[in-house]
């Protein structure tokens, strides 16, 4: 049996959700170890949710948003392009994984790319493995 | 190496009767719907286009308006109103003009003024000949119809006849080859081996007698009539060359006048369908009358009628004279239909016909002896 | 505390989700977690009997929270939201479970389909026990509206607003009105003077009161809301001096326009070297002129037309430019009309006659002796000049496809159908009224289909062509439809402002003014009085930036507050 990721996605409301919605419509299949997060910008998802999730056991985040120029805010998806950077470096320290953690722009229309950005992401995080974070926690908190 | 468009042609064939050919806006229905359109002839849709786009080269080296009947099927349908079987009917003429060496052909169509003049000319010559032939050559006299002292003897009337043969073969045949040359002679991508010009000969005397493709319309009716109307005039010239003195006889010969009634019978039948069919518009195939379509039926309607009356007159009231002036307008109808429809008009449709349907099936034949060894070609057979 | 009774409602949507999803173990899970007091599921949940069965739930077991587990809440959460307002429950206490579009349409594993089903409704339910009741806020409606762009959809939306007897501010770029219609002689096909449409509109705008014309003007900034909107419009007048003028309106109406294709883009036209190559709108200075000749004054003999110039290749714009064909067809009718012995050649790739009259109009071009060829788009004709002794001074060259074959036409005077693109400020505008645009730069409607003359911005409506490549009749009938959402939302008076924003809290709040220059709607401000920072409901659109950037935490994001999405990462994890 192989090892089945969890993975967590933040998409904003206007552009990639509606764009994952369209890839529903447009009956795209891709796999179904993504459980998408509904917000209503990027500029929304703070950088401890990502923390959050990784230690709640997901085995890799998607954070999505409106192509840079696009947003519905205006610069919602620039405020979330500059955290991103620094996120990846702690979680570099941490020995996070690159391709656990993910950033794209989704657009409206684009059902097809989201669905293929699922599909290459699922199998990128299944052959890195399982996270442990949240057992590693467990476990320590028993052991103390 | 691109082939110049021409549009000033469709203005050229309207004066053969195409004039809606730029209605046509491809949509396939008049090809689908016609029982001849088989690989590799696309009829009428290839004929059109070529036609809107002024392609002449194409178009004088085509057999496909040959290849139709006229049904009307294709008419019927098109959404259009494109005319597709007058298109083709109009394209008939145009080549027949196309085939002609002389330009005779080309100036009747573009005026049936010229062609009419012409008509009444030969007419008025054939009456000049038979009178000439008649009192000066022959010493006959206006009393006698038949045997010694006949007004027209049938010794002189045979020379006429075979001059005229010779005059119509040697114009039909040089035309005839003009067809084979700038439909098959002429086309570098055809290799035609001799056997297949051999193999397929059997089609000329078979097409030319049975008009078979023609009973292949889903109306049978036309096709009868047109053969009924050929058959009783093959009838009439077997009679009139071979068995003249037969029919001039005095004593009744039953088995030869038999023949004669039947073909009467069968051209005043038959043209009177036509002439009525035409006025009436009652078929899709005579909703348009072109000029020398109403000449040549008003010909033959008069030959056969002038015939009755000598015929008539001489076996059954004993009116020798009126026999003899009957005779005369009996000629002066026969002699222009054949002289000037058969190599310039309606008529020589007699030669290219049967002649396209045997190039047709030597072009298939070519084709598919070309696309042997491919896999599960459908052999191309023209149905005969 | 009052005890949270949680009613959870799972919708088969006919066969759409019950087909892939184990629905009824997605309830037992459901029902099964704490503060679940009831659990249903139903065929069609948003319908009538569905809506009726969660307002009666409601109010039968006192339900204070309501998950929907069906389709996107992008289709449904106003629906929902209204029936438990039905049930006399504050709307905010509902939240969806999207277990149809993210779900069973895109996964064919049924035990992997429920589990995520599972797991969605399951973040639902725990998401919704942080929910809170939230009021929305009324604002007054200021019946002005500005129209920017003074075309054929400007003219029309400012027209139909004035009738009613509300103000209107018509913003036009030029010095002219009329856009690129008043650069066109005929249109196609009724063959109207376009000069007679337009006047009649520049005389009723003229004389309307309700209508502030400014001409040689351009939007230079857009605050606000619907409703609200503070416009700050700069003028130039003609001896270069700049003039702004602030004004207040409840609604804008873009209709900005298009720009035609550059034909010199494509070089195998030859447009710009050969000297008898025109576009459309170079044909159309023609006609207007009453005089149709080549560069020397000669009246040409061959006339060809050659559509989608720009348009329907991926090489320039993939789309089609939808009027080209017409004018094109239009082209042919008066050429033949001004002289019959003229031979026209249409060159096309398909013939787009869609509208009332189109297909009538192109069998009269046909009957006149137009002559139809036809091309594949990826295979474009070429144009060259032909030889002195040729009848004619250029030869086309393509693949017909029709007869398949290789040909040429010949032409002494050629017309590119140019197709229509977005304008090169078009991006300006959109930023300027924060709308998006579409990979081709025509603003986007807020439905494709269901709302096409509205935009995601509230109280932003675009008309014509600036949305999408339309005809005239498009044109007006948008320019109206927007004009009429207007009018009815000023017959309203009032706006209804949604409670869903971020609100400062006072006791953790520093003072560090970070969250001030973040907003995009400038819609924090810094109180001097009490050194706290404090949000404009009313100009808060809830996106969430100062939430997250808050380095004290402070700003609570209604409606997606820290809470509310932490509950909603453990639930899908769980």
């Amino acid at each position: 049996m192989s090892f089945e990721p969890k993975i967590v996605g933040f998409l904003c409301n206007w552009c990639s959700y509606t764009g994952a919605d369209l890839a529903g419509t447009s009956r795209i299949q891709y796999p179904p170890n993504i459980r998408v997060i509904r917000v209503m910008c990027s500029a929304r998802i703070e950088p401890e949710f990502v923390l959050r999730a990784l230690a709640a056991g997901a085995d890799g985040v998607l954070i999505c948003g409106c192509h840079p120029g696009d947003c519905h805010y205006s610069e919602g998806n620039y405020k979330a392009m500059r955290r991103y950077p620094l996120l990846k470096t702690l979680l570099k320290d941490y020995g996070v994984d690159d391709d656990r953690v993910r950033l794209e722009w989704v657009s409206a229309s684009e059902g097809q790319r989201f669905a293929d950005i699922v599909i290459d992401m699922t199998e990128r995080v299944r052959a890195l493995g399982p996270l442990r974070i949240k057992t590693d926690l467990q476990a320590d908190a028993v052991e103390r | 190496m691109a082939i110049r468009v021409n549009p000033k042609l469709i203005n050229e064939l309207e004066t053969y009767g195409a004039a809606d050919v730029q209605n046509c806006y491809h949509c396939g229905n008049c090809s689908a719907t016609c029982p001849f359109s088989k690989e590799p002839f696309v009829i009428p849709r290839r004929s059109m286009r070529h036609l809107q786009m002024g392609l002449e080269a194409k178009l004088k080296g085509t057999l496909e308006p040959w290849l139709c009947y006229y049904c009307g099927e294709c008419s019927q349908q098109c959404p259009r109103g494109a005319e597709p079987g007058e298109t083709m009917m109009s394209l008939r003429r145009w080549l027949t003009s196309r085939y002609d060496l002389t330009g005779v052909a080309r100036l009747f169509y573009r005026s049936w003024k010229a062609e009419l003049v012409a008509l009444i000319l030969v007419s008025l010559a054939t009456m000049t000949a038979f009178l000439v032939m008649g009192f000066g050559i022959g010493h006959g006299s206006l009393g006698v119809y038949a045997g010694a002292g006949a007004l027209f003897p049938d010794h002189l009337v045979h020379l006429l006849d075979l001059g005229l043969a010779a005059l119509l073969a040697s114009v039909l045949l040089t035309n005839a080859f003009r067809m084979w040359w700038f439909t098959t002679g002429s086309n570098r991508n055809l290799h035609i081996s001799l056997w297949l010009y051999v193999k397929n000969v059997f089609l000329l005397p078979y097409h030319f007698l049975t008009q078979a493709r023609y009973r292949q319309c889903e109306k049978k009716l036309p096709w009868l009539n047109h053969l009924a109307i050929f058959l009783s005039w093959v009838t009439m010239e077997v009679l009139v060359i071979v068995l003249l003195e037969r029919l001039h006889s005095a004593e009744t010969d039953w088995a030869v006048h038999a023949f004669g009634y039947l073909a009467t019978i069968g051209l005043l039948g038959g043209t009177a369908y036509a002439l009525l069919g035409r006025a009436r518009k009652s078929e899709t195939h005579y909703k348009h009358t072109h000029p020398t379509d109403l000449m040549f039926l008003i010909l033959i309607a008069g030959a056969a009628l002038t015939g009755i009356v000598q015929h008539a007159s001489y076996r059954w009231l004993g009116l020798d004279s009126v026999a003899n002036i009957a005779y005369l307008i009996h000629m002066m109808f026969v002699i222009p239909l054949l002289a000037v429809q058969i190599p310039f008009s309606k008529l020589s449709h007699l030669a290219y016909r049967p002649l396209a349907m045997y190039l047709a099936a030597v072009h298939a034949d070519a084709l598919t002896s070309r696309q042997a060894g491919a896999a599960e070609t459908e052999p191309v057979r023209l149905a005969a | 505390m009052e005890e949270i009774k949680i009613g959870v409602f799972i919708c088969n949507c006919g066969t759409n989700i019950a087909h892939h999803v184990d629905l009824d173990a997605v309830l037992e899970a459901a029902a099964a977690m704490p503060g679940v007091a009831v659990a249903r599921s139903y065929r069609y949940m948003c319908s009538n009997p569905g809506q009726e069965m969660i307002a009666r739930d409601i109010r039968e077991q006192q339900l204070n929270r309501v998950v929907v587990a069906a389709c996107s809440p992008r289709m449904h959460e106003k629906t929902f939201r209204g029936a438990c307002r039905n049930g006399g429950l504050n709307p905010y206490l509902c939240e969806m479970a999207n277990i149809r579009e993210q779900c069973s349409w895109v996964h064919s594993d049924r035990l992997a389909a429920t589990e995520k089903a599972k797991a969605l409704t399951s973040a639902a339910i725990r998401r919704v026990w942080h929910h809170e009741p939230l009021e929305s806020l009324t604002a007054e409606m200021c019946p002005a509206t500005l129209v920017i762009g003074g075309g054929i959809a400007g003219l029309t939306a400012a027209l139909e607003l004035a009738d009613a007897a509300h103000q209107v501010y018509l913003v036009e770029r030029t010095a002219a009105l009329g856009g690129n219609l008043a650069r066109v002689d005929l249109t196609a096909p009724h063959l109207d003077s376009a000069r007679d449409l337009l006047t009649e509109r520049f005389t009723r705008v003229g004389e309307n009161p309700w209508i502030t014309l400014m001409l040689n003007s351009e939007l230079q900034s857009l605050a606000g809301y619907v409703g609200n909107f503070a416009a700050v419009v700069r003028t130039k007048s003609d001896d270069d001096t700049v003039q702004e003028r602030k004004i207040d309106v409840g609604n804008v109406v873009v209709a900005t326009g298009y720009k035609e294709f550059n034909a010199d883009r494509i070089t195998h036209y030859g447009h710009g070297k050969l000297p008898n190559v025109v576009t459309s709108f170079e044909f159309e200075q023609m006609l207007r002129k009453g005089r149709i000749e080549t560069r020397d004054g000669r009246l040409p003999q061959y006339v060809a037309i050659i559509h989608c110039v720009g348009s329907r290749n991926k090489e320039f714009h993939g789309y089609c430019s939808r009027v080209c064909c017409m004018t094109a067809l239009k082209y042919a009718h008066e050429l033949k009309s001004a002289n019959p012995a003229c031979y026209v050649s249409d060159i096309y790739v398909d013939m787009h006659a869609f509208g009332k009259g189109h297909e009538d109009f192109y069998k009269h071009t046909s009957e006149v002796k137009t002559l139809f060829l036809m091309f594949d788009k990826n295979e474009r004709p070429v144009i060259r000049m032909a030889d002195p002794s040729d009848d004619c001074e250029m030869l086309i060259e393509v693949n017909e496809t029709l007869s398949r074959e290789r040909i040429e036409i010949p032409a002494d005077l050629v017309i590119l159908m140019v197709g229509m693109e977005a304008r090169a400020d078009s991006g300006e505008v959109a930023r300027l009224v924060n709308i998006s645009q579409d990979k081709d730069g025509w603003f986007m409607e807020s439905h494709p289909k269901l709302d096409p003359v509205a935009t995601t911005t509230d109280g932003i409506y675009i008309a014509g062509t600036c949305a999408a490549p339309k005809d005239i009749p498009d044109t007006v009938a948008q320019a109206r439809a927007a004009a009429a959402r207007i009018l009815g939302k000023i017959a309203k008076g009032k706006i209804e402002i949604d409670g869903v924003f971020a609100e400062v809290r006072d006791d953790r709040c520093s003072g560090c003014r970070m969250c001030n220059e973040l907003c995009p709607y400038s819609a924090i401000e810094f109180h001097l009085d009490t050194k706290r920072s404090q949000v404009i409901p009313a100009a808060c659109k809830a996106c969430g930036a100062c939430v997250a950037a808050c380095p004290s935490g402070a700003i609570k994001g209604r409606h997606f507050t820290m809470e509310q999405l932490h509950a909603q990462i453990d639930g899908v994890l769980a």
